[in-house]
C-alpha cells in the first residue's frame, strides 16, 4: 500500500484523454529517458480504430490559463486549431419566442468584487438591459468584435474570453504538444483485457497489439463506454433526465457564403420548440447543431428546424448541402468518478448537455485536481479520491442547476418548456435558490465552494436577462448607503468603456487574420 | 494626410524641401523608430524603449522625445536642441516605396523613393532643391537617397535584433512613474524596456552570437540610454517654471 504512484496511464485519446495528459504533465516532469525505474511515467493509449465524437468546441475563459500552463504558445493554437474568440453566449428565443434576447458574458459586471450592481439596475429594467448595463462586453456581439488587439500579449485582454475550436483538430495539436514536448507516451492500441490485482485495482491493461501496460492509477477517457468505471468497475450511471430532457443531438458543419464573412463573438443559442440550436463561428466554418428531448419532438421535426436555421442565416444552398450527424445521449453522469484506482474523467465520467459548454471545464478542473493532488502512495488514495468524488458530484449538482435555471423562467407555451417548469423537474436546491432571489439577487456569499464553477453574477445574468424580478431590501442596509451613487457611476463608467472598446477593437476576423500573419507577443 | 507619389524628375523637377524643424513641419512627436546602427549617436540624446506597432503587434525600437502626446521636449523656437536627429525624423518628406517589378524575385517588388506631395516641407520658392540641371539628383537628394537605403536594411536589421532579445526573454514591460517639480505625478506607460536580470543569465554560446551579429553592443547602448531620461526630465521641468 505504500507504493509510489508514478505510472499513470490514460485509456482515450479525444479531447479528454489528451487535455488531461497536457495538465497532468504540465505539473509532473516526466522522466523522459525512461531509465528512472522511480521516474514519473504517463502513457496515453488510443485505439486506432475509434474514432472521437469532436463536438466540443466551446471552451470557458479557464482554458486560457490551462493552455498557458501546458506551455503552449496562444499563436501556434489558433493557427492550428481553427479557434476564434468566445465572449459568452447570446441566446434568442429563451423567454418568449417571440425575438426576445438576452447575454451571457464572460466578463462580471462593473467592481462586481465589491458592488452589487443588480439592486440598482432594477429601476432601469425598462430602459437598459441587465447585461448592456454592467459590463460593456455585450454590446461587441453585435459588431462581432474581437476582445482584444494584435498588441495585447497572449493570454491577456481587454474583455475576459474563452475559445470556439475544431474539436478534432485540438486534440490532435494537444496530442503533438504532449508527445514532443511534455514526454507523454503515446501506444495506439486497443485495450482488450483488464488485468486487476489481489486487491481488485486495476495492475494492467492488455492490449491488442502493444502487450500489457502496467499502471499504478487508470485515467478512463474512453467516452461515454466508460471502458475501466463503467464496464469493468460497473460504477452506476445516474440519469439526471428528470430535470433536463434533452438527449439527442444533430450536428452540422456549415461553410461561410464567403471566406471573409465575419465571425461571431459568442456562441448562439436560439430556443426552438423542443430543444434548442447552437451556432458557432470558427475561421473556417460553423458548427451548427440542434439538441432536443426526443420525448418532445420527432427527428423530423427537429432536422426540419435545423435546417431550416441554416437556411435562414445561411442560406438555401447551405442548407441543401448540410451533412447531418446523430448523436444520442443519456444526461447524467456515474454515482462516483474515481473508484480504486480508476479516475473518469470526460464523457466517461458523464454529460449532460452541450449548454454552456460545461463539458470541456469539467476535463480541465478533474485533470486539474489530479494533477495538484496526485496521492503519494496507494495508501492515501482513497482518500484523495473520497473528496474528488465529494467535490465533482457536488460540481454535477451545480451544473444541473445552473443549466436547469435557463429552462424555468420561460414563458414558451410548447409542451418541452412547460414540463420544464414543472416544479417536480426541479431540483430542489435550485427551487429553493429562486425562492430566495426573489427577495435578493445572487451575491458572493450564495456559493459554498472558492472555486465555484459557475460564480454568482453567472446567475445574475441569466436570471435578470430573462426578466426575473427580486424584490428591494426588506431593511435598510447600511452597505447601500453610498452605493447607489457608486452605481451610478459605475453605469456611467460602463458606457465609456464601452463606447471606448467598440472604437478601439478590430473584429475578430481581422484580429484572427493577423494571428495568422503576425502573432501574439508572450510579453 | 500624407499623399506619397513615385519621385520623378520632371514632375517635381522644381521642388524644394524646407529642412528647419518645427512643430509646423509635423516634428512635434513624441518618439520615433530607430536602428542598432544609430544607437551610439541616439543614445547621446535620446532614451531608447521598445514599442509595438498597433497594427501588426511586432516590436521595435524607438527614440524618445517627449512624455506625452504629440510631446517633443527638444523642439524649441530656434528648432530642434539635440546633437542628433534620427533617420526617420530626418528622411522626411521621403520614404521608400515599392512598386511592381515582375520577374525580379523578392515577391516581385523593388524600392523606389517616393515623396509625400501634401507635406508642409514642400515648396517652390525656399529650401533646398531636388534636381539640378538636366534633372540631376542634387547633393540634398542623393543624401536623401541614401539614407533611405540605411533605413531600408535597418527595418531588416531591425527584425533580427527584436527576434534576437525575445528569443532570450531579453524584453519586458515597464511603467516609468515621474514626479515633476510642481508636484505633479506622470506615468510613461506602454514602452518595454531590457531585462537586465535575463542580460545577466546569459550563458557564453548565446552572448558570443549576440555579439557577433553585433546585438549585444545595442543592448548595452540601450541600457546606456536610460540616463537621458533624467534629459527629458529636465527639459519638462523647464517647461513648467
Amino acid at each position: 500500500m505504500n507504493n509510489k504512484i508514478n505510472r499513470l496511464v490514460i485509456v482515450g485519446g479525444g479531447t479528454a484523454g489528451w487535455l488531461s495528459a497536457g495538465i497532468i504533465a504540465a505539473e509532473h516532469c516526466i522522466d523522459m529517458q525512461g531509465d528512472n525505474p522511480e521516474g514519473f511515467q504517463l502513457t496515453l493509449v488510443e485505439s486506432p480504430d475509434i474514432s472521437t465524437i469532436g463536438v466540443g468546441e466551446g471552451t470557458w475563459p479557464s482554458m486560457r490559463s490551462t493552455l498557458r500552463k501546458m506551455g503552449i504558445s496562444e499563436t501556434d493554437f489558433f493557427r492550428e486549431c481553427s479557434a476564434s474568440f468566445k465572449q459568452g453566449t447570446q441566446f434568442s428565443g429563451w423567454t418568449t419566442g417571440q425575438n426576445d434576447s438576452y447575454a451571457h458574458p464572460f466578463t462580471v459586471p462593473q467592481s462586481y468584487a465589491d458592488t452589487n450592481l443588480a439592486p440598482h439596475w432594477q429601476p432601469l429594467r425598462d430602459q437598459v438591459k441587465f447585461a448592456d448595463a454592467v459590463c460593456p462586453q455585450t454590446p461587441l456581439f453585435a459588431g462581432k468584435l474581437a476582445p482584444k488587439q494584435i498588441s495585447t500579449p497572449e493570454y491577456a485582454f481587454q474583455v475576459n474570453y474563452g475559445y470556439h475550436l475544431d474539436a478534432g483538430k485540438f486534440a490532435e495539436f494537444l496530442r503533438k504538444h504532449c508527445v514532443e514536448k511534455l514526454g507523454v507516451k503515446h501506444v495506439k492500441a486497443n485495450v482488450v483485457d483488464i488485468k486487476s490485482d489481489e486487491h481488485g485495482d486495476i495492475a494492467a491493461i492488455t492490449t491488442d497489439t502493444q502487450g500489457d501496460i502496467c499502471g499504478d492509477l487508470f485515467i478512463d477517457c474512453s467516452g461515454s463506454r466508460a471502458l475501466l468505471l463503467g464496464e469493468h468497475y460497473k460504477v452506476p450511471f445516474v440519469s439526471k433526465n428528470q430535470f433536463l430532457f434533452n438527449n439527442t443531438a444533430l450536428a452540422a458543419q456549415v461553410a461561410y457564403a464567403r471566406p471573409d464573412d465575419p465571425i461571431q463573438s459568442c456562441t448562439l443559442s436560439t430556443a426552438q420548440t423542443a430543444g434548442w440550436i447552437w451556432d458557432i463561428g470558427l475561421p473556417s466554418r460553423r458548427g451548427i447543431g440542434h439538441v432536443y428531448s426526443a420525448a418532445h419532438n420527432t427527428e423530423d421535426r427537429a432536422t426540419a428546424e435545423l435546417l431550416s436555421y441554416i437556411e435562414a442565416s445561411a442560406g438555401k444552398q447551405a442548407a441543401q448541402q448540410a451533412m447531418v450527424r446523430k448523436i444520442q445521449f443519456d444526461p447524467g453522469h456515474r454515482a462516483e468518478f474515481w473508484y480504486r484506482n480508476c479516475v473518469a474523467i470526460g464523457m466517461s465520467a458523464g454529460f449532460i448537455e452541450p449548454l454552456e459548454a460545461s463539458a470541456l471545464v469539467l476535463v480541465e478542473l478533474s485533470a486539474a485536481m489530479i494533477a495538484e493532488q496526485l496521492p503519494a502512495n496507494r495508501a492515501v488514495m482513497d482518500l484523495v479520491s473520497k473528496r474528488f468524488n465529494e467535490k465533482f458530484l457536488y460540481r454535477w449538482d451545480r451544473i444541473i442547476d445552473f443549466l436547469k435555471l435557463h429552462y424555468i423562467l420561460t414563458q414558451r407555451e410548447e409542451d418541452y418548456w412547460r414540463d420544464n417548469c414543472d416544479q417536480s423537474s426541479i431540483p430542489q436546491h435550485l427551487a429553493e435558490s429562486v425562492s430566495l432571489w426573489r427577495h435578493q439577487s445572487p451575491w458572493h456569499r450564495d456559493t459554498g465552494h472558492v472555486d465555484e464553477l459557475f460564480p454568482s453574477a453567472s446567475f445574475q445574468y441569466i436570471l435578470y436577462g430573462m426578466g426575473f424580478e427580486t424584490q428591494g431590501s426588506a431593511t435598510e442596509r447600511r452597505s447601500e448607503l453610498d452605493a447607489g451613487e457608486k452605481a451610478g457611476k459605475l453605469f456611467q463608467e460602463n458606457i465609456k468603456r464601452t463606447q471606448q472598446l467598440q472604437g478601439s477593437l478590430p473584429t475578430n476576423r481581422e484580429l484572427i487574420n493577423k494571428i495568422h500573419r503576425y502573432g501574439f507577443q508572450k510579453i | 494626410m500624407s499623399n506619397y507619389v513615385i519621385l520623378n524628375s520632371s514632375a517635381h523637377a522644381k521642388t524644394q524641401v524646407i529642412t528647419d524643424r518645427g512643430a509646423d513641419y509635423g516634428d512635434n512627436v513624441k518618439y520615433a523608430l530607430t536602428f542598432p546602427f544609430e544607437f551610439r549617436n541616439i543614445q547621446s540624446c535620446y532614451p531608447i524603449f521598445f514599442s509595438k506597432d498597433g497594427d501588426t503587434g511586432q516590436f521595435y525600437p524607438i527614440a524618445l522625445f517627449g512624455l506625452a502626446n504629440n510631446e517633443n521636449l527638444f523642439l524649441s523656437d530656434s528648432g530642434w536642441d539635440a546633437t542628433y536627429i534620427p533617420m526617420m525624423i530626418e528622411r522626411h518628406p521621403f520614404l521608400i516605396g515599392y512598386q511592381a517589378a515582375p520577374g525580379e524575385g523578392d515577391n516581385d517588388t523593388k524600392p523606389v523613393v517616393s515623396i509625400d506631395i501634401d507635406n508642409p516641407r514642400l515648396s517652390e520658392t525656399e529650401g533646398e532643391p531636388l534636381f539640378i540641371e538636366d534633372g540631376k539628383p542634387s547633393p540634398y537628394l542623393e543624401k536623401a537617397i541614401a539614407r533611405l537605403e540605411a533605413i531600408h536594411s535597418g527595418h531588416e536589421h531591425n527584425k533580427g535584433f527584436i527576434q534576437a532579445l525575445l528569443d532570450n526573454d531579453l524584453l519586458e514591460p515597464f511603467t516609468l512613474e515621474i514626479k515633476l517639480n510642481d508636484g505633479s505625478n506622470n506615468q510613461l506607460l506602454g514602452f518595454y524596456t531590457i531585462n537586465e536580470d535575463k542580460l545577466l543569465e546569459l550563458k557564453g554560446d548565446v552572448l558570443e552570437g549576440l555579439n557577433r551579429q553585433g546585438y549585444l553592443q545595442a543592448i548595452y547602448m540601450t541600457m546606456a540610454s536610460y540616463a537621458r531620461i533624467r534629459t527629458l526630465i529636465d527639459k519638462k521641468n523647464l517647461q513648467l517654471t
